[in-house]
């Protein structure tokens, strides 16, 4: 039973492990089963970002959504006057960029990173290619997205109606 | 970015692409092993990601793979010991018969033409001696091309060394080449490495495919028929499938030919030639729709120009890999096209149903 123990430690990449761990600890990918996160974390490009770099600009075309594995991420919005308001600061286990997946259409704010940062990239074509073939996946992902628009619109409706009966 | 620093790049880029080009072709020669053993890594990637996605280790996965395909080859070899010895003994103790045959039906042929051609008879003669005399010479200096092969052959065992690396390490590559790009780029170089990639990767396997279908089919085909050197002529044919359309041309000349020498009628070459036909028939109604469902499309003439300009270029290797070379440049295209028209707002539409208030 050791033996078996140890030729298993001794075949499992534990930096695969690892990523598959904690995609599995996030909300959009949690109901994914093993095999699956295992394709998902193969569509995945990781990338670590300094203290203070641009990951994306707003107006720039986006393309990817992406996954904060650790470190911070500031999103910024320009103002009237050009000067960049802060909206969100997000950490570990956030991800942004998400309407990418549906539509390549211009980001509406900036993402700095604010430390040092390691991200993790879904591009879009990688999904669409997840959903032809390892539909469950793509399916996951999708209905999640969708329920993430759903809550949006609820709250940015009851947010215009409150401010209207004011 | 601003709009006046724009064209700059793109000029820099161009420059860089070009200078980057013309390099390539200079030493493409001794680059060729490298090129081989990319597309040998690349296409078998998918086997080791496969059992990568189940958490294995990919550097155990390749190892494994390795030795797993080695034991494969030599029992391959063990079973086939005999063959190829009786094929290669065949090949040396026959083709100068075979090259003294051909001579001599050619020149009677030769005799027979200059009655039949509607010129008058000197001309007809020079002509066909003209013809004859350099079809004799190629045919002549085969010895010589066939050890001038042999590069090829110190290649068949470099590619599978070069391409353990790849296979080993072209992931790691992948994430390093991602971290030292600007990060204002990644999204777009990753867009362009999925299009390459879904274009690409579903081509070179799908050309594998029909290599390895037509060197099967081909050997039971030549061996139900009795025909010498059958292992020879579907490894020949088999390998010249990797140029389009090449391997069944290929196999119904030598198998044709063949054919007609060994058993002297022409039903005998006219068979081994309808098998080609039929093979390549099949290639073309069952394997085909499958490959070019998944593989970017191209169009009959863009297909031919990439091989003649590939064939002229690099020679055979230029053929193998103008149309992949093709593919790529589709996918760029395709891909500048659409940050173009992304970015100016050209594919920007509503979805139908936009306009329904929300409920």
């Amino acid at each position: 039973m050791s033996a078996l123990k140890t030729l298993k430690r001794w075949f499992v990449d534990p930096q695969f492990s690892r990523k598959k761990h904690f995609l599995r600890s996030l909300e959009i990918f949690k109901d994914l089963r093993d095999r699956e996160l295992g394709y998902l974390v193969q569509s995945l490009h990781s990338r670590t970002y300094r203290e203070g770099e641009v990951i994306f600009v707003e107006g720039d075309i986006g393309r990817a959504l992406f996954v904060l594995e650790s470190g911070a991420v500031e999103l910024t919005r320009r103002g009237a006057g050009g000067k960049p308001a802060s909206l969100h600061r997000l950490g570990p286990g956030d991800f942004f960029g998400e309407m990418a997946l549906l539509e390549s259409l211009p980001r509406t704010a900036t993402a700095t990173a604010v430390e040092k940062t390691h991200l993790h990239l879904l591009y879009k074509s990688k999904l669409d290619a997840l959903l032809h073939a390892e539909p469950r996946i793509g399916v996951t992902i999708m209905s999640h997205l969708a329920r993430l628009l759903s809550a949006r619109l609820r709250r940015q409706n009851a947010g215009a109606l409150s401010s209207k009966n004011d | 970015m601003t709009e006046e620093r724009r064209p700059f790049h793109f000029l820099t880029a161009f420059i860089v692409t070009g200078a980057g080009l013309y390099a390539f072709y200079r030493v493409h020669e001794a680059l060729t092993p490298f090129l081989l053993a990319a597309a040998f890594a690349y296409v078998l990637n998918p086997l080791v990601s496969y059992f990568e996605a189940r958490g294995l280790r990919r550097s155990h996965l390749v190892v494994a793979g390795y030795a797993g395909a080695l034991a494969l080859g030599l029992m391959a070899y063990a079973g086939l010991k005999s063959l190829i010895i009786t094929e290669a003994e065949l090949i040396q103790t026959r083709a100068p018969s075979y090259l003294a045959q051909m001579q001599k039906t050619a020149y009677a042929q030769q005799a027979r033409l200059t009655k039949k051609l509607p010129l008058p008879p000197k001309i007809s003669e020079q002509a066909l001696e003209s013809a004859l005399g350099g079809a004799m010479g190629a045919l002549q200096d085969l010895p010589a091309r066939f050890l001038g092969l042999l590069p090829f052959l110190a290649h068949a065992l470099l590619v599978p060394f070069i391409g353990f690396f790849f296979l080993l390490d072209a992931p790691d590559g992948v994430t390093a080449g991602i971290q030292i790009l600007p990060s204002r780029y990644v999204e777009q170089a990753i867009h362009l490495l999925s299009e390459i990639d879904a274009a690409l990767g579903n081509y070179l396997r799908g050309i594998l495919i029909v290599a390895a279908a037509i060197a099967i089919a081909s050997f039971l085909g030549l061996f139900a028929m009795g025909v010498d050197n059958a292992f020879v002529i579907a490894l020949l044919s088999g390998a010249s499938s990797f140029v389009p359309y090449l391997g069944a041309i290929v196999g119904a000349l030598v198998g044709g030919g063949m054919a007609f020498y060994q058993f002297g009628t022409l039903s005998a070459a006219l068979k081994v030639v309808a098998l080609f036909v039929g093979i390549r028939l099949a290639d073309e109604i069952f394997l085909q729709p499958v490959i070019a469902r998944h593989s970017v499309h191209l169009h009959p003439t863009v297909f031919l120009l990439a091989l003649v300009l590939g064939g002229e270029m690099f020679g055979f290797i230029g053929l193998v890999f103008a149309i992949p070379a093709a593919c790529i440049l589709k996918a760029l295209i395709r891909v500048t096209w659409s940050w173009y028209s992304s970015e100016r707002g050209l594919d920007a539409g509503a979805a139908a149903g936009a306009g329904i208030p929300f409920t």
